[in-house]
């Protein structure tokens, strides 16, 4: 059951929509498209589609609208295309559950893996409780973190925080969302909490900036635990 | 709120202002027993005032205040008003209208400065304008044309011509997207209400999505990268300034012939952290140096059929940096090879 993935694709530019559905096509996807806000929301109750591909800036109205009346009824992924603006409007589709944005213009390697990824972490959700990528095994059960065998000493907060983010690996966790998941209230000072937090793991873990590694900084915007390729 | 401050420092000043001429001119009447001395003191006064403060309203305030001060305290009868005589109202007429015009003067003097820079900014932008559609026309050119001659002659093509075609569609079209980013950036430093977006960021992970993002790009281009020990955070628009260092690292990709690696090195130095990217390339020309961020088109003769990267890369660099307060330097290495740095301020202070 495995192959022919459906995805709903709302775009109203004829083409950009000709060559992401050529793409996604090419790559053995299935694809729907619709061109507005009415017809995104009409098509995704009769398809129910694998994932949904959603443009923000739409002719009749905004994409957070359809992304709010998606979430009111499933889980399915959701990735956001957004126009390069500043960083609040891709926080905001995150906040209000997108899974993933991609910022327009963008080339097809790109898209495909986030794609791939986006649909790769909705089937495996809750599967077995370890996480594994590349040689980071995380133990839910045991609460511990190993990289290459050994276990990595994290404190509390830390094992926390990584936990989390593997738990919504190939997901962009945005600060506030990583905060209030942690600390449960977020304050002027939380980001700087995290952000230390976050120096602190990399440091336990060993990561050098600019080496493709677990964790990837989307900057200004939150953390995301990458996933095995 | 605002205004009420720049109110308030400009009544302070004219108070202070008169307050120390009144007492100059006092001791000099009292040293030199003359009086000829107190209207160009009053004067002067009058002038600083104009000058330091905004508007013109001080400035007559000023003198209609120096006018009273004159009669009441240096002309007879001595520390009483008197307008009666006559010789004290012609001279108290002639000193209001010589006050308003320097304060006129003076502020028409601070006005043509502001146009000044107006204009200059004003000349910056069209030379980028002039600049960037000289710019763009070339990979329209081919971008356009490729993909008219695929789809015209799509059966006589080889597949080796298409591809050939195709690529050179996609290799102009990243171009143009480079060009789009910078033109962005500079658009939104230059229109006045927008400013930065500035957040806290750490330095570590400034660096990394850099380096990420240049690698998946140039696979195969070394960089040797050295950070300090410390949790460094710096208050930047982060988009911004990893533009700047990838503009950078770009710009020695294309232009530094003959580049073996590049170092990019940040340390920090009292408040500041430096930012230090320096290559093993060519170098750049002397008389190049001088300009090079000041965008090229200074009225150097360009081919027209040359893509040039514009040096707009390094203009809007040099402008990203200036509107966070620092500024960029370029210079050659003794080895060979260019270096670029800047510093930007952090907010270490060592707490947890």
């Amino acid at each position: 059951m495995n192959n022919k993935y459906k995805i709903l694709l709302i775009e109203d530019e004829r083409n950009i929509q000709t060559f992401v559905t050529a793409m996604l096509e090419a790559d053995g996807y299935k694809v729907i498209s619709a061109h507005n806000c009415g017809n995104g929301k009409m098509l995704f109750s009769s398809h129910n589609p694998d994932l949904v591909i959603l443009d923000l800036g739409l002719p009749d109205g905004d994409g957070m609208e359809v992304l709010k009346y998606i979430r009111a009824t499933s889980p399915v992924p959701v990735i956001v295309l957004s126009a390069r603006s500043d960083e609040s409007d891709k926080v905001l589709a995150l906040d209000m559950g997108a899974n993933d944005y991609i910022t327009k213009p963008f080339g097809s390697a790109e898209f495909l893996a986030r794609v791939r990824t986006a649909l790769r972490n909705f089937r495996r959700i809750d599967e077995n409780s370890k996480f594994v990528l590349d040689n980071l095994i995380i133990d839910y059960d045991a609460r511990t973190v190993m990289i290459d065998e050994k276990v990595i000493k994290l404190t509390q907060t830390e094992y926390n925080i990584i936990a989390l983010l593997s738990q919504h690996c190939g997901k962009v966790m945005t600060y506030s969302a990583i905060i209030t998941a942690i600390w449960g209230y977020n304050d002027i000072g939380s980001i700087k909490k995290l952000q230390v937090n976050m120096a602190n793991i990399r440091k336990k873990f060993g990561v050098v900036p600019g080496s493709d590694s677990y964790i990837t900084n989307e900057l200004g915007v939150g953390y995301k635990m990458n996933m095995a390729e | 709120m605002k205004e009420f401050i720049s109110r308030l420092r400009n009544t302070f000043l004219l108070i202070l202002i008169m307050c120390l001429a009144f007492c100059i001119s006092l001791l000099i009447s009292n040293i030199f027993d003359n009086e000829s001395l107190i209207p160009a003191i009053m004067m002067l006064a009058v002038f600083i005032i104009s000058l330091v403060t905004k508007g013109y309203r001080y400035g007559v305030i000023a003198s209609l205040i120096s006018v009273l001060a004159v009669n009441y305290a240096f002309t007879f009868p001595y520390f009483r008003f008197n307008f009666t005589m006559s010789e004290n109202l012609v001279s108290a007429i002639i000193m209001i209208i010589v006050t308003m015009i320097t304060g006129t003067l003076a502020t028409k003097l601070r006005n043509q400065d502001a146009l000044k820079a107006e204009s200059e900014m004003e000349r910056m932008r069209a030379n980028l304008l002039r600049a960037v559609s000289h710019d763009l026309r070339t990979p329209l050119t081919t971008i356009y044309g490729s993909s008219s001659t695929i789809l015209d002659n799509y059966d006589v093509l080889s597949d080796e011509q298409k591809q050939k075609m195709l690529l050179g569609i996609r290799e102009d079209s990243e171009w143009l997207m480079r060009m789009v980013e910078n033109l962005l950036s500079v658009t939104r430093l230059d229109s006045d209400n927008v400013k930065l977006i500035k957040s806290p960021t750490v330095l570590d992970e400034l660096i990394d999505s850099v380096i990420v993002k240049f690698r998946r790009k140039y696979p195969d281009k070394p960089i040797v990268l050295t950070l300090p020990e410390e949790f460094t955070i710096i208050s930047i628009d982060a988009m911004l300034i990893q533009q700047v260092l990838f503009n950078i690292l770009e710009n020695a990709i294309s232009h530094a012939k003959g580049m073996t690696q590049i170092e990019f090195k940040v340390y920090l130095r009292d408040k500041n952290a430096v930012f230090e990217i320096s290559d093993d390339g060519c170098g750049i020309p002397k008389e190049r140096l001088k300009t090079i961020f000041s965008g090229l088109y200074t009225g150097e003769i360009i081919p027209s059929d040359t893509k040039i990267n514009s040096g707009i890369g390094l203009s809007v660099c040099s402008s990203i940096i200036k509107a966070h307060g620092s500024v960029i330097s370029a210079e050659n290495n003794e080895k060979g090879g260019a270096t670029f740095r800047f510093a930007l301020e952090t907010e270490n202070e060592n707490n947890e």
